[in-house]
């Protein structure tokens, strides 16, 4: 009866892992096993009409060694952002867009939307590191909150003077304070959202912020007309960035130690700086580029760099910027990039 | 369910077909059901791809193979999609799952599985949205969330699309909406709120969607002349602009109206844009009929009448302090023509149309109106999430004309109005370096007269309309294709219009001597941007551009304005209580107890 089950269970095994051999170690949606991917959010291509259908947007994925993006999720969806949260084997996909929030647990086969109409577009989503339960999500009418994984919402907007909030960031320090990027100012919330304060940055359409991964005082937001602005002491004075155009900078990123900063934005080409945003270097000017919208810096190796455009998909450098190639998603309006297992 | 039972009553409608062919026409015309039954036999004769044409086929019984045919397209080609096709394929199915193969009945319900039927981002966008998501979760319900392409089960989605319907149709019934009035975009309003009438099992739901289909109705009604769909709009298209029964809502008016009495789908002259997905067939084969005091208010012109409106700015996201302020709007109807018009300033972005006369005639582009083509992302941007830089270039690309200076639609800061029965005053203060710094007017070449009196009016008669146009800044002639350009690049900048007719003023003549007594007197206007006006009739207008608007020695205050005030219709903003008055006859709506009262 033994020899029976394990000749079964072998006999089952093999059929497996040849299933997975005939299909190159791939899933069902083409991803490599155990093998992290690129995942580009594509809010729009041009040429494509808002009203219609169109696999040129929504969320696209890359493996490591292919030139190739598909498309993973059903298409027509403007996409604003995704995230990741992972806890073990536990990996829950998130793609904020025009439909709302969507959350994929098995590994991007089937998703669902999380939120209803009242929440509108969503832009951004943060979660919470250690509580799977808490989400918040940026929209053009304020911040919302779940806390209990994305069943009912919550508008948190107390201490807002501005409606509309562009994105949302958890302070890895403490993950009960809450960053929010809003028409006005930056606000910050010590207490998951219930109470809002205006930082003071001194200019209005704040489009992004970034929190330096290391020193977490170190504060940075990019603006609508402003440039970068950069804050040393947690929020509490802000400086622009010097040797920056005064533009629109729509994305900041870090590398993984924080040694390095990037930012992109309308017209600007990609700057970087190495002394955690007070002074920043042009590296590379990107005449054929109208705008970067996202920056994706390697976590195991900071000179390979991914940048997401507007209307011309992404370009790849591999040596810290000092060349640069097309790499892919033509027409695309990349609003973030992000390597995923 | 009228539809169904008209598909069961297949062999008596082509009688009725027939009948309306042989004897309609001939006796002059045609009744509603006439009409219905002649768009019904007209769109089932269409070879364009579209699930209203499948639907018109069976209806007809003509040509089921080809139908069924471009069903299979519709429900397989992957290129097509989104809140136009949800509530359009739901509609389908459900008029004909009886008689559809189970294979096509399948891919229907595929769809909605595996197709991502996207939202959108406009008013109009989730009203087809959600009523094409409340029909199918009806219609499939007990389903899991593994059913559906929004991984929500069936009771999640009809508890979503119901509570955004319902939520929809109390703001609109209550301080309106906010792609108001537009004979553009009245098909994507009125079509799937037929549709939730016509399938909706819920008998709070039907009645309000058929409530919400009065209020539309009544509210084209009281603007409507002969077809046209009059005075300001939230949103139009600008070819609709400048040629008014070209616009979609007219065929509308065709069917429920009578008016114009043409078959606008072959009149070319009016480039009639109808066709198109030709949404108005599902008017013809609803059940839901227009009460006859609806009727009467959209064609009884006997009477000059001014009515007055509150509509809604569109939903505003940034750089506004309100969501959702007041639009105030001014309509003077008489037999002849209707001036009309918004107050001014942005109250939706892209296509607004602030003003026009509008004249009863036989000829195309039957309007007359003034704009500045403004265009900035910062206007977008207060509508729509995006990254302001690119909203232009992005609208521009679906719109094709937001940044041209030559578009005939605009909202613009620098544009305010003030109106009195048939007299407006456009005031513009362009800043410097604003986008496109010139204003634009629209004068159809086709006029009978359009003479540059020595006084300083433009005068214009179209049949027995009569327009007198002053100027009170330099401006130059562009002759175009269908109309003359009048350009004025002053920037702070204005206009006086009075409208006239054969039953007010008599002769052209007579007209042009009564206006040319009174001159507008604006002496020093560049610092005060004032102007003072008594219209012909004695009445004094007095409007200061960002102040106030005062008449009679009175100040208006536009916050006064009703959601519905005039002969025809009344409301209070806020109250969701609609009366309707024609005559002796009285119609309330009321959506607080969802009863209507005639």
């Amino acid at each position: 009866m033994m020899s029976v089950t394990i000749t079964t269970i072998l006999l089952f095994l093999s059929v497996l892992v040849g299933d997975w051999l005939s299909s190159g170690g791939q899933d069902a949606k083409g991803q490599k096993k155990d093998q992290p991917s690129y995942y580009a959010a594509v809010f729009l291509n041009r040429g494509h009409v808002s009203v219609g259908a169109s696999s040129n947007i929504g969320l696209f994925r890359r493996e490591v060694d292919d030139t190739t993006w598909r498309n993973i999720y059903h298409p027509n969806l403007f996409t604003f952002s995704i995230g990741l949260w992972q806890h073990g084997l536990t990996r829950w996909y998130y793609i904020a867009g025009g439909n709302g929030l969507h959350r994929s647990t098995d590994g991007g086969e089937s998703w669902r939307v999380l939120t209803g109409w009242q929440t509108e577009e969503i832009l951004s989503v943060a979660l919470d590191p250690i509580d799977s339960s808490v989400l918040y999500v940026a929209t053009p009418f304020g911040v919302f909150r779940s806390t209990d994984r994305g069943n009912r919402w919550e508008k948190k907007i107390k201490g807002m003077k501005k409606w509309f909030v562009q994105r949302v960031i958890i302070d890895w320090r403490d993950r009960r304070t809450i960053y929010a990027a809003a028409e006005d100012d930056l606000y910050r919330s010590r207490d998951c959202g219930e109470q809002w304060v205006a930082l003071g940055v001194g200019v209005p359409g704040i489009l992004t912020v970034l929190q330096h991964p290391i020193n977490p005082s170190v504060l940075l937001v990019g603006t609508d007309n402003d440039g970068v602005r950069v804050s040393v002491d947690g929020g509490k004075t802000w400086k622009a960035g010097r040797g920056m155009p005064q533009t629109a900078f729509y994305a900041l990123r870090s590398s993984r130690e924080g040694q390095t900063l990037y930012a992109g934005g309308y017209k600007t080409g990609l700057w970087k700086s190495e002394d955690a945003g007070v002074t920043w270097l042009l590296i590379w000017a990107a005449p054929e580029v109208e705008a970067i919208f996202s920056i994706f810096v390697h976590p195991e190796d900071s000179r390979h760099l991914i940048v997401g455009t507007s209307g011309q998909g992404v370009y790849e450098s591999l040596d810290g910027g000092r060349s640069w190639k097309s790499a892919g998603l033509n027409g695309a309006h990349v609003k973030q990039i992000e390597l995923y297992p | 369910m009228g539809l169904v039972s008209a598909m069961k009553r297949f062999p008596a409608i082509v009688c009725l077909i027939l009948f309306a062919a042989l004897f309609g026409v001939s006796r002059g015309q045609p009744s509603f059901e006439q009409r219905r039954l002649r768009l019904i036999d007209v769109v089932s004769g269409e070879r364009d791809r579209g699930f209203f044409t499948v639907t018109a086929k069976f209806v007809a019984g003509k040509d089921k193979e080809f139908a069924l045919q471009m069903l299979d397209s519709l429900t397989t080609d992957e290129s097509i999609g989104g809140m136009f096709y949800s509530y359009a394929a739901i509609g389908c199915y459900l008029t004909l799952h009886d008689q559809l193969p189970d294979s096509l009945n399948c891919k229907i319900r595929r769809a909605f599985r595996e197709r991502t039927m996207y939202r959108g981002d406009t008013e109009n966008h989730w009203v087809m949205y959600y009523t094409g998501i409340y029909l199918a979760a009806q219609t499939w319900p007990n389903e899991g969330r593994s059913q559906w392409f929004n991984g929500k089960s069936s009771e999640e989605n009809f508890m979503e699309a119901e509570g955004w319907l319902n939520q929809w149709i109390k703001v609109s019934s209550t301080i309106g909406q906010g792609e108001f009035d537009s004979p553009t975009y009245f098909i994507t309003f009125i079509t799937p709120v037929l549709t939730l009438y016509e399938f909706a099992r819920d008998p709070v739901m039907r009645k309000k969607a058929q409530m919400m289909a009065d209020l539309l109705f009544a509210d084209f009604a009281v603007e409507h002349l002969k077809g046209n769909y009059c005075g300001g709009h939230s949103r139009d298209y600008p070819e609709d602009v400048i040629n008014p029964l070209a616009a979609p809502a007219a065929l509308w008016a065709w069917l429920y109206f009578g008016e114009p009495k043409l078959e606008l789908w072959q009149e070319t002259r009016f480039r009639p844009r109808h066709r198109g997905g030709w949404e108005t067939v599902i008017g013809a084969m609803s059940s839901y009929r227009l009460p006859d005091i609806i009727y009467q208010i959209a064609t009884d012109r006997s009477k000059p009448y001014v009515h007055t409106e509150t509509k809604r700015v569109r939903n505003v996201i940034r750089f506004g302090l309100e969501k959702n302020s007041p639009v105030y709007k001014y309509m003077y109807m008489t037999p002849h023509y209707a001036l009309g018009s918004l107050h001014g300033g942005i109250l939706q972005p892209i296509q607004q149309h602030t003003w026009d006369v509008t004249y009863v005639s036989d000829k195309p582009n039957n309007t007359i109106f003034t704009l500045h083509p403004f265009y900035s992302g910062k206007e977008l941007a207060m509508f729509f999430p995006e990254e302001q830089k690119f909203l232009a270039d992005e609208v521009d690309r679906y719109h094709k004309v937001y940044t041209n200076p030559k578009k005939w639609n605009s909202s613009s800061p620098y544009e305010q109005t003030f109106q009195h029965k048939n007299t407006i005053i456009v005031l513009y203060d362009i800043v410097k370096g604003a986008m496109h710094p010139h204003i634009d007017g629209f004068f159809p070449k086709n006029l009978d007269e359009r003479i540059e009196d020595a006084s300083g009016w433009i005068f214009c008669r179209a049949g027995p309309t009569y327009v007198a146009f002053y100027p009170l800044k330099p401006y130059q002639w562009i002759e175009e294709d269908v109309n003359w350009r009048w350009r004025s690049k002053e920037l702070k900048n204005g206009v006086v219009l009075e409208v006239g007719s054969s039953d007010e003023d008599g002769s052209f003549e007579q007209f042009k001597q009564r206006v040319t007594r009174g001159k507008p007197e604006f002496q020093g206007f560049d610092k005060n941007l004032t102007v003072q006006y008594r219209t012909r009739s004695g009445d004094r207008m007095k409007f200061t551009f960002n102040r106030e608007r005062v008449l009679n020695g009175k100040p208006v205050k536009l916050t006064d304005y009703r959601f519905f005030n005039g002969p025809f219709l009344q409301s209070d903003r806020g109250s969701g209580v609609v009366k309707m008055t024609y005559r002796d006859r009285v119609r309330v709506l009321d959506f607080n107890t969802v009863t209507v009262k005639e």
